[in-house]
């Protein structure tokens, strides 16, 4: 009996070590290339010119002088403007997700099925289909430099939809919405109170994916925001990268990059211990 | 009997009533802000429409004439847009199995209370990390380490291995290296959060019960894991391929634009951008649209009917 | 003194414009009312410095400033877009001027959305230089805006290895031994003999030849041509690489401009005072001392081959602006004032498009440049940039030039043969230019 243990507890020994060294493996290759930005956000413009090279720039104080005081670029500005955009998209998404969701997999209703093949169909249609037609309306009703035009459209998003429905029906037992309301609870009630907590992970991650991509979206934004103020830090970043010769600061870039990351750390580190926290409170199946 | 069932159907209905309630706000939004944009889209694709200059040629009718512009072959034979879908297939395959192989073995490590990792949010936010830095500034990064006078050129002569510089932003083989590795890296620790999620909503009692009867972890996985995964993971390979398919800004920036070499790293969206981007073709980027729209259909019906398939089983 | 000067410019503007204003160009608008916004379209912030420097704006008149980047034609969308949608824009939304780049200037001075501005009241072109009118041209001569820089480019040459190749470093010399496409082509094989290279990229002297065509890319017909000077090019490029002449990294790689440093093996690069000022990284500068890679005043300049100019940047007059008399007035301030000339050449490294205050510079015998090795580069470009041909260019100049030399370097590091290298190509802008007929 103990022979056979310890047989197990070396297994699980060994296993733990090839765990852990699968799991350092991958980090060193992911921390390799955020290293190399920092390495690179270090070194002046003439130094990234030439050939690349692995010591310390030496100029990294000064890149982030420049990067936070640029007369004409306005990182703290930016940085207001895409949190703004992109925390709100991420809570209209998700929530909104979570809820045509949670209607589709709970209620039995004519059009159920119809609804639901008619999302899944949309969502195979690539973005940057309705993209150009959108920027075309846009212009023709004179909505640039609204920063709502970016944030609300995204309560519809299919891909969404699509996961919380998939977690929905992985997670959510029907027996627990029939006592809810056998309990007198509104239907609305139920979504927020019951189900939502329920779905937590769920909304953490999609919350997380969508305030990255808010975050990092470029190419919609550019051709919306032209005015100073409104600008979101990529396309201030793009913009650092037209400069003219006499200004043009590859140091500066870089160093734009890694600040423009930072915002995202943070998000993530708080939103990810609401996944773990869901797990702990997890047990919900009865 | 039947008076019962006249108050559960007035019951149903009352129901109902909610569920369009709940969807509306999705429907009004995607309505204006999504489908009316596609619909202009499909219109389009029927119409010659772009710009020559600052002169606006069109809209005039051509029928099917894009689709047939876009289906016809070069005198080589090739079908250019078939052939950008194939590379794009080919770059998605290529970044994704790995992508899927490691994020599930993570995802299973992870979640293991056996192993019972330590520093687990830390290894998280790492991975994840990638995904952060924009994709033009991960190329840029890219590009600074492989160019011919970069430090892996270097590394490599000054070890011996090879001894005249290795060109791997032009060789076809080294270049769809590079965007497979990129989108892995910048894609395996999104799927391995999905998959978590994914894993962690599974009824934690059923794992320990497993535990209790004594069964082997590849047991588990296949037997427990695998299958209560399965609507999660569907839905992480269907996003994987639809964003697979509209794989654009890694190729576009690590090739200049150009699909480098012999276009064999073009991709149907890199096309897509080259009818819209000066010419504004809306003509013919509707057409395109409009047949990836089919194929990307036929495609996730395919994968999502296997799935469902592995499922019941 | 500059009052009297803007005094004296804007009653100029007034007469010409009334005196003009009868012309159908300017748009018949009631232009007796200044609006109150000015609005310019630009895709960086250069001119905006300038501009906010050394022009004095009218009371009453706020400047409001689009500026979108110039990444994939991003810049070129949204001024495409507010200029089609001029007609309709309120009077202090209307574009009143914007800059263009002379990539694309073309497509603008060829359009209905800019106007006449010598009916605005920019009538004095006597010191600015040619090539910088004709190209803010149209096809019938009517100018459109005006460049308050000059671009000027020449022939950059490593001192010490002109000694070593051709027995002399001085400007004059060097010049007589590589005026010609044939003589520069020797010298070729001559540096090479001696372990250098003739230019560090294929596409050094890219520009050079496409500057100097005799058809434009795009004829009548909407029929692709390629020049002679472009088949030349190709030829030449085709030959260097073979020979190991040249590298065939793109003129921005890193590999192309390492070998601008001190152990760099590239005898020439093309380009204007702005290249050697700020883009050769490798070679100048605080970091380049610092790296041990400097090579100042190892550098001379000379014409070359044939005249070339690259880059500056264009204002043009937005039709159907509402402040016709402020557009004139700021054109005449950065081509025809004095004072801000001079200030752009002093105090912002400009090589300006005033050839009377640019001539007063070279003059001077105290002023030359430290890369260089102490030659006065303005007195040089004072006499290249009077050589300058504006000439042949066409809308789709820019991705015809680009497209080439990406799909030919496949050629010439031997991926695919020559005839699909070509085929790749048109494809491209067959896919890039609808309008377009390719061979084949």
């Amino acid at each position: 009996m103990s022979k056979k243990n310890k047989k197990a507890r070396i297994q699980l020994i060994l296993l733990r070590t090839l765990a852990y060294a699968f799991i350092l493996l991958l980090c060193a290759m992911c921390l390799f290339f955020f290293v190399m930005l920092i390495l690179m956000s270090s070194r002046s413009n003439s130094q990234l010119q030439g050939a690349f090279s692995i010591s310390w720039g030496g100029h990294f104080l000064q890149n982030l002088r420049n990067a936070w005081t640029d007369a004409s670029i306005n990182i703290p500005r930016g940085m207001i403007n895409s949190l703004i955009v992109a925390l709100s998209s991420a809570l209209l998404t998700t929530y909104f997700s979570a809820l045509t969701a949670y209607a589709i997999h709970v209620y039995d209703f004519k059009l159920k099925n119809a609804i639901f093949t008619f999302i899944m169909a949309i969502m195979m249609i690539p973005s940057q289909v309705s993209a150009v037609g959108f920027i075309q309306l846009a212009y023709k009703f004179g909505l640039t430099n609204k920063l709502w035009l970016l944030i609300v459209p995204s309560i519809a998003a299919p891909v969404v939809f699509f996961y919380m429905k998939q977690y929905l029906e992985s997670v959510l037992p029907m027996e627990m919405v029939e006592a809810a309301r056998i309990d007198g609870t509104s239907e609305f009630r139920i979504f927020n109170d019951i189900v939502l907590p329920i779905m937590k992970p769920a909304v953490a991650v999609q919350m997380i994916f969508s305030f990255v991509g808010s975050w990092n979206n470029y190419f919609m934004p550019s051709l919306l925001l032209t005015k100073a103020e409104y600008k979101t830090v990529p396309i201030m970043i793009a913009q650092l990268r037209s400069a003219d010769y006499s200004k043009f600061d590859m140091g500066k870039v870089f160093m734009f990059i890694l600040l423009a990351i930072l915002p995202v750390m943070v998000v993530y580190s708080l939103l990810s211990k609401s996944i773990i926290k869901g797990v702990t409170s997890g047990s919900v199946k009865g | 009997m039947k008076k019962t069932e006249g108050k559960r159907r007035r019951k149903s209905v009352s129901y109902s009533k909610w569920a369009y309630i709940f969807i509306a706000p999705f429907f009004i939004s995607y309505i204006i802000f999504t489908l009316t944009p596609q619909i202009l889209t499909v219109y389009n694709s029927f119409f010659e429409n772009y710009r020559d200059g600052l002169t606006q040629i069109g809209p005039n009718f051509v029928g099917l004439g894009n689709y047939q512009k876009l289906l016809t072959p070069d005198s080589a034979g090739v079908i250019d847009v078939l052939k950008y879908f194939g590379n794009t297939m080919l770059l998605w395959i290529l970044g994704a199995v790995p992508q899927f192989a490691v994020a599930l073995l993570l995802a299973v490590i992870f979640t293991s209370s056996r192993l019972n990792i330590k520093g687990q949010g830390l290894a998280k936010s790492i991975i994840y990390m990638p995904n952060l830095i924009m994709a033009s500034a991960f190329s840029m990064l890219v590009f600074a380490l492989f160019n011919n006078i970069g430090p892996v050129n270097k590394l490599l002569i000054s070890t011996g291995l090879i001894d005249k510089t290795f060109d791997f932003l032009t060789v076809k083989v080294s270049v769809r290296a590079l965007i497979a590795s990129m989108n892995f890296l910048m894609w395996f620790g999104n799927t391995t959060i999905v998959l978590m999620a994914g894993i962690m909503g599974i009824d934690q009692s059923l794992f320990e019960s497993a535990e209790i009867d004594g069964a082997g972890s590849l047991h588990v996985f296949f037997d427990i894991t695998l299958p209560l995964l399965m609507p999660i993971l569907s839905y992480a390979l269907i996003t994987s391929l639809i964003g697979g398919i509209q794989m654009f800004d890694v190729p576009q920036v690590i090739t200049a634009g150009k699909g480098t070499p012999n276009m064999a790293n073009t991709t149907v969206i890199m096309m897509l951008n080259n009818f819209l981007s000066i010419s504004k073709n809306y003509g013919m980027a509707g057409a395109l649209s409009v047949l990836l729209f089919i194929i990307t259909g036929i495609l996730s019906m395919f994968v999502y009917r296997q799935m469902a398939k592995q499922y019941k089983r | 003194m500059k009052k009297l000067v803007s005094i004296l410019t804007a009653a100029m503007i007034t007469l010409s414009f009334a005196g003009c204003s009868a012309k159908p160009a300017s748009g018949g608008q009631e232009a007796d009312a200044q609006g109150k916004v000015f609005h310019i379209y630009a895709w960086n912030e250069e001119f905006k410095g300038f501009f906010e420097k050394y022009y004095k704006v009218p009371e009453g008149i706020t400047v409001e400033w689009t500026i979108v980047p110039n990444e994939d034609g991003q810049y070129q969308d949204a001024l495409d877009l507010a200029l089609m949608n001029q007609e309709s824009a309120a009077a202090d939304e209307k574009v009143d001027m914007f800059l263009a780049e002379a990539d694309y200037i073309v497509k603008y001075t060829n359009s209905e959305y800019t106007q006449d501005i010598k009916a605005l009241g920019v009538t004095d072109f006597s010191n600015t230089y040619k090539y910088t009118v004709d190209a803010a041209s149209d096809a019938n001569g009517v100018v459109k805006g005006v460049s308050f820089q000059c671009c000027p480019a020449g022939l950059i040459y490593r001192r010490s290895i002109a000694e070593d190749v051709l027995g002399t470093s001085d400007p004059a010399e060097v010049q007589a031994r590589l005026d010609s496409w044939d003589k520069f082509n020797e010298v070729a094989a001559l540096a090479a003999e001696k372990g250098y290279l003739m230019t560090a990229s294929y596409a050094s002297t890219f520009r050079v030849f496409s500057n100097n065509t005799q058809s434009p890319w795009v004829d009548k017909d909407n029929n692709l041509v390629i020049d002679p000077a472009i088949n030349t090019w190709m030829e030449q490029a085709e030959n260097f690489v073979k020979n190991n002449y040249t590298l065939t990294a793109g003129i921005w790689d890193a590999e192309a401009m390492a070998e601008s440093a001190k152990d760099g093996r590239a005898m020439c690069y093309f380009g204007p005072a702005w290249f050697y000022n700020f883009s050769m990284g490798p070679a100048f500068g605080e970091d380049a001392v610092k790296e041990g890679t400097d090579s100042t005043g190892d550098w001379g300049l000379v014409e070359g081959p044939q005249a070339h100019f690259w880059g500056g940047t264009w204002l043009l007059a937005a039709a159907g602006s509402d402040n016709p008399e402020m557009i004139a007035d700021v054109m005449n301030t950065f081509i025809n004032d004095e004072e801000v000339c001079s200030n752009l050449i002093e105090k912002e490294a400009q090589f300006t498009n005033n050839q009377a205050v640019n001539a007063k510079f070279a003059a001077d015998p105290e002023y030359g440049n430290a890369y260089l090795g102490g030659q006065n580069d303005t007195a040089l470009f004072l006499d290249l940039a009077k050589n300058i041909k504006f000439q042949n260019h066409t809308n789709y100049d820019q991705l015809c030039a680009e497209g080439l030399q990406t799909y030919f370097v496949e050629y010439l590091k031997g991926e695919v043969d020559k005839e699909t290298a070509m085929k790749n190509y048109y494809k491209y802008l067959n896919e890039k230019f609808p309008a377009v007929h390719t061979p084949e």
